[in-house]
């Protein structure tokens, strides 16, 4: 068996309360709705796993409405306050980039016709959603090692494992089958003390290659920045987002230092994504970073790795500020949130990597950048 | 957009190469601006072959999401100044 990390575990069981709304517009499509009955008054009220995608829930929610719809081929969308949702975005990734002041339950509308072929790229049911999982999964494994060979001739049975492992949130069966793929986990050489000394018997054969280290040091991220403007001081009157446009996506790899003595921070690694919002500080390769031995409190005690970067380092000059300098550009860093919560950015970026991502291995990193109104009005 | 650093503004070179029994294009290369989106060279194919459905891979590997901009495809995945895209009729790579 191979053993996850607490943090991975949470990721894993983490989920948001949906209530999901049919969209009135296909309720009047009905001939004769009966008139005692108001059918926008139906919800279907559901767990959405966080690493999951919402057209997965549609077999869940569909026997809510299907007295309500007319007949017909259904093409299943969502909206959030009028903003399609992509589909293949993780649930909780879509969570924590659309609401800036998290909603419980949040409140969806489900579509079951009209889908908005020009906003949104067509989705087939559940095996799309199972192509771009596999295809992001190819994407990342490319990034790690250079190619994507181990997951490409993964052999039938363990590719619908490894998507069935994701779709019912069984993080020891999919962390069987990506063991076979070697990906690799980044600058974590004292795991693997860690859980030798532990009194449980290791019978995975493929455990050496997961705990290894990478090649390359290269993880895949994809970061999505979303502007909120100055005079906010309450996330919760962030205006909703009405359109993708909106939302700047990347995706750029992240390389870890392997320089010995090197601590990576996380905000080391999204000054190396967003180094315009920096421009005040010296690049990352002009500095190394240091971290107090103390300075562990954000940091989730299970893993060791956290408490051992620490001991590289010696003082900290000054504290590291979650809001950065203002940047030539009149805009900062005003959150950065990943998995539903805002660590510190002094966290080590192995830790956050290796609890964090999402099993298609990307870590997605949503962030909330300041800009002043004037700016805001430009952009 | 802010997000965006100066040479994201570069033109990238799309190299297109037919997979399976898709039909070969005359030209095979393109420059198309960093900025654009991966669904901007799929939505070019799809009116080039008439085809609906086709399926786009980079590096014969992997098919990257359509909102992927074209500059990180490229600094992520090109190689010999251009950025190779398979597109197929039929699935070709899982």
């Amino acid at each position: 068996m191979v053993l996850g990390t607490e943090a991975q575990k949470y990721v894993w069981e983490g989920a948001i309360p949906l209530q999901i709304h049919l969209h009135e517009s296909e309720v009047t499509t009905l001939p004769s709705p009966p008139p005692a009955l108001d059918f926008t008054d139906i919800v279907a009220e559901i767990l959405g796993p966080r690493i999951g995608y919402l057209p997965l829930l549609i077999p869940l929610i569909k026997p809510h409405f299907s007295s309500a719809l007319p007949p017909g081929a259904d093409t299943v969308w969502f909206d959030y306050k009028g903003m399609p949702l992509k589909w293949y975005i993780p649930t909780g990734v879509l969570y924590d980039l659309l609401c800036g002041e998290p909603e419980r339950p949040w409140k969806l509308t489900v579509h079951f016709r009209g889908y908005p072929s020009d906003l949104l790229s067509p989705c087939e049911g559940e095996d799309s959603i199972k192509w771009s999982f596999i295809n992001s999964l190819k994407e990342a494994a490319y990034i790690t090692n250079g190619n994507c060979k181990n997951v490409m001739n993964m052999s039938q049975p363990d590719q619908v494992e490894l998507w069935r492992s994701v779709g019912n949130g069984n993080m020891e069966g999919y962390l069987r089958i990506l063991s076979k793929l070697k990906l690799g986990t980044v600058g974590e050489e004292c795991k693997v003390k860690v859980s030798s000394g532990s009194a449980q018997p290791r019978q995975s054969i493929g455990e050496a290659d997961l705990v290894g280290p990478s090649r390359t040091g290269r993880v895949p991220v994809r970061l999505y920045l979303r502007n909120v403007s100055e005079d906010l001081n309450d996330l919760e009157d962030a205006p909703p987002i009405d359109s993708w446009d909106k939302i700047s996506y990347i995706n750029r790899p992240v390389e870890i230092p392997r320089e010995e003595g090197i601590f990576f921070s996380l905000r080391d690694a999204v000054k190396t994504l967003l180094p315009e919002f920096f421009a005040d500080e010296p690049l990352i390769d002009e500095q190394i970073s240091r971290i107090e031995h103390e300075d562990e409190g954000g940091v989730p005690s299970d893993n060791a790795s956290s408490t051992r970067s620490g001991e590289v380092g010696e003082t900290l000059d000054e504290p590291h500020e979650l809001s950065c300098c203002p940047s030539s550009n009149n805009a900062e860093i005003k959150l950065v949130r990943i998995q539903g919560i805002e660590p510190k950015l002094e966290i080590p970026f192995a830790w956050v990597v290796n609890n964090l991502m999402n099993p298609e291995h990307f870590l997605h990193i949503c962030v909330y950048v300041k800009v002043s109104q004037d700016l805001a009005n430009t952009m | 957009m802010a997000s965006e650093s100066p040479n994201s503004a570069r033109k990238v070179v799309v190299h297109l190469r037919a997979t399976g029994d898709a039909p070969i294009l005359k030209q095979a290369k393109f420059k198309i601006a960093g900025t654009d989106k991966f669904a901007k060279v799929i939505d070019f194919l799809r009116r080039q072959l008439h085809r609906d459905t086709l399926f786009v891979y980079v590096n014969s590997a992997f098919s990257p999401n359509p909102d992927e901009l074209v500059i990180d495809l490229y600094k992520n995945f090109g190689f010999d100044g251009k950025l190779v895209v398979n597109y197929a009729c039929s699935m070709a790579w899982g």
